[in-house]
């Protein structure tokens, strides 16, 4: 073989089309092809190395451990036994894994359907506005920018039943103060309602870039068809925005079955785990009960639920991936 | 009239949204006193600045703001280098196995964050990184929606660029650096506007990784002092303007890639 030279003078068997030009052989040629491909790999691997090691480490590992986990009992102080299933049937036997799960499924079929209904309502009306459009759209979107805790904490005082703003209006009016998240019944209605008022602004901007970017040729043909602006939106707008509005669902359904941070601030899940939420009693677990296991096992229930849910987005999602 | 009627539901909403923001502002610059004043007065007659005083200098609150920073900055300028080069990688290379490695990072997108974040926590205690830098920056490194943005943004580039850049000889790392980055600026601001915002608001991973009074974010200090400020909502409401101010000026001064940056993050729970 002529592997000697990688430049080196053409066998005479091989036909050259530029005569006195230097032709690599077959063979040269593919060595040299090789070896720019492991070149292009190894740079490829270069680029990508440093983000990989960190979701292998912090994302991919972690998971692979709360499989492990749900086998298991102790690890904090008493040693690590593997107990099979029996964390499974611990979690189902739990009343308050049972309560807990209820009421993250009571915030979500509270907040989802009123931030989405508000949110294409007021997206809808922010279409109309021109004029201080920008600062009106700022002062809708100022809640979103707040850490969760801090609009925890801002509400915490608003809903004070001595010093709160709500019960000072209430007063005025003359009607009867309320305690709000001292109380079973209006504690969660009353997180949900933060819940709503800090990602409402989210929400509404999120369907107001989605109606401005519709074909207005649309509009034009039923408007030219006769249709008034009820009908237009009942006609054009709402098939229109089915994906949109699909995908808003899902995610906000993702976002919802994981609050914690309004109720750890809020009510810490009381009174009498009224607020208490999946991902709350998933870190008592850990940090009050010292439950591993049983915490990595409701982990598991957890990402086998947004695992189902994501997948659901992502076919709604595909053609905006590409891959 | 339908403006009218669209103006009109706007004023109630941008309010509805806004008032309890200025009321708290309103509240920071009261003497506690005045709280139990029935009707409330809703412009302090005098500014009282006594709530911030004892804020800035009683409670370790300029330390969490400190550690919000250093935190909240590096996670961000770690992930504008890493993600751009991952996106770079993703977008123009061609190397075995990359839209499977590609199809694998988008799955990794769905694992909700509370679901690891028992493991994490021990994998963090193992390496004795617990109340650490290091505890708060390095976990959060680990997510792939920077990946997905900034392939996004760099697939969009002409390959011309590259490729005479190529044929001038320059490396691959040198088109990175002087083709590549220049030209997704925005994307890389709508990366890094993301990642800061998450980072400034993130919430139940520095409350597992630090317990130090010293090592606390804003978010994490100003929660665990519910118990001993109690009802102190002066203090309580100068905690929170402080915290917002800075996140709301920014917004003002980057609007539009706030927005941006939001609508993205939007897929990474």
């Amino acid at each position: 073989m002529t592997a000697e030279s990688a430049v080196g003078p053409a066998p005479a068997a091989f036909p050259l089309t530029r005569p006195g030009r230097p032709r690599l052989s077959k063979a040269d040629h593919r060595r040299l092809r090789r070896r720019y491909e492991i070149g292009r790999v190894a740079v490829a691997i270069g680029f990508l190395l440093p983000n990989l090691f960190f979701l292998i480490v912090f994302l991919l590992w972690p998971l692979v451990q709360v499989f492990i986990e749900m086998f298991q009992t102790g690890g904090l102080i008493e040693p690590i036994r593997y107990v099979g299933l029996r964390n499974w049937e611990r979690i189902f036997h739990d009343p308050v894994v049972i309560q807990t799960l209820g009421n993250s499924l009571r915030f979500a079929v509270i907040i989802i359907p009123t931030m989405l209904v508000l949110g294409l309502l007021i997206a809808l009306v922010l279409q109309n506005v021109k004029r201080g459009g920008a600062t009106l759209r700022a002062l809708i979107y100022l809640p979103v920018l707040a850490p969760t805790v801090i609009a925890g904490l801002i509400w915490l005082f608003l809903l004070d039943p001595d010093l709160g703003a709500f019960n000072l209006f209430l007063r005025v009016i003359g009607a009867k103060p309320l305690i709000y998240l001292g109380s079973t019944d209006l504690a969660l209605p009353s997180v949900a309602a933060m819940e709503v008022w800090r990602s409402i602004g989210f929400w509404a901007l999120y369907f107001l870039a989605a109606l401005i970017g519709m074909p207005r040729e649309l509009y034009q043909a039923a408007h030219l068809d006769g249709a008034n602006s009820v009908q237009r939106f009942r006609f054009v707008t709402l098939p229109l925005m089915r994906r949109v509005f699909l995908f808003a669902i899902v995610l906000a359904t993702i976002f919802n079955l994981q609050i914690f941070d309004s109720v750890y601030v809020m009510t810490d899940g009381g009174p009498a785990n009224t607020t208490a939420t999946f991902v709350w009693y998933i870190y008592h677990a850990l940090f009050f009960f010292y439950r591993t296991g049983f915490g990595a096992t409701m982990a598991f229930l957890l990402l086998l639920i947004i695992l189902a849910l994501s997948l659901v987005q992502m076919r709604l999602l595909r053609r905006r991936i590409g891959v | 009239m339908l403006t009218t009627f669209s103006y009109a539901v706007t004023i109630v909403v941008a309010l509805a949204c806004s008032v309890p923001l200025f009321y708290i502002l309103s509240t920071s610059l009261k003497d506690q006193q005045l709280l139990f004043t029935y009707p409330p007065n809703w412009i302090p007659s005098h500014l009282y600045w006594g709530n911030y005083t004892s804020l800035l200098f009683k409670t370790p609150f300029l330390r969490w703001v400190l550690n919000t920073l250093v935190v909240a900055s590096s996670v961000t300028l770690i992930k504008v280098v890493f993600d751009s080069m991952a996106g770079y990688a993703f977008a123009k290379m061609r190397f075995p196995f990359r839209n499977a490695l590609f199809v694998v990072v988008i799955m990794t997108m769905m694992i909700p964050f509370s679901a690891i974040l028992i493991p994490l926590y021990f994998i963090i205690f193992n390496f004795g990184l617990l109340n650490t830098y290091w505890a708060l920056i390095l976990p959060p490194l680990a997510n792939p929606i920077g990946i997905f943005l900034m392939r996004g943004f760099i697939e969009g580039l002409p390959n011309d660029l590259e490729n005479a850049a190529r044929l001038d000889g320059v490396s691959e790392f040198g088109i990175y650096l002087r083709i590549i980055l220049p030209l997704v600026r925005p994307g890389l601001v709508v990366l890094a506007v993301l990642t800061f915002l998450t980072q400034y608001t993130s919430f139940i991973w520095p409350l597992v990784a630090v317990n130090d009074q010293s090592m606390q974010l804003i978010t994490t200090g100003l929660a665990t002092q519910r118990s001993v400020w109690q009802v102190n909502y002066g203090i309580f409401s100068a905690g929170a303007v402080m915290a917002l101010v800075p996140i709301v000026a920014f917004f003002l001064l980057l609007q539009k890639q706030f927005i941006a940056a939001s609508l993205a993050g939007a897929l990474k729970q």
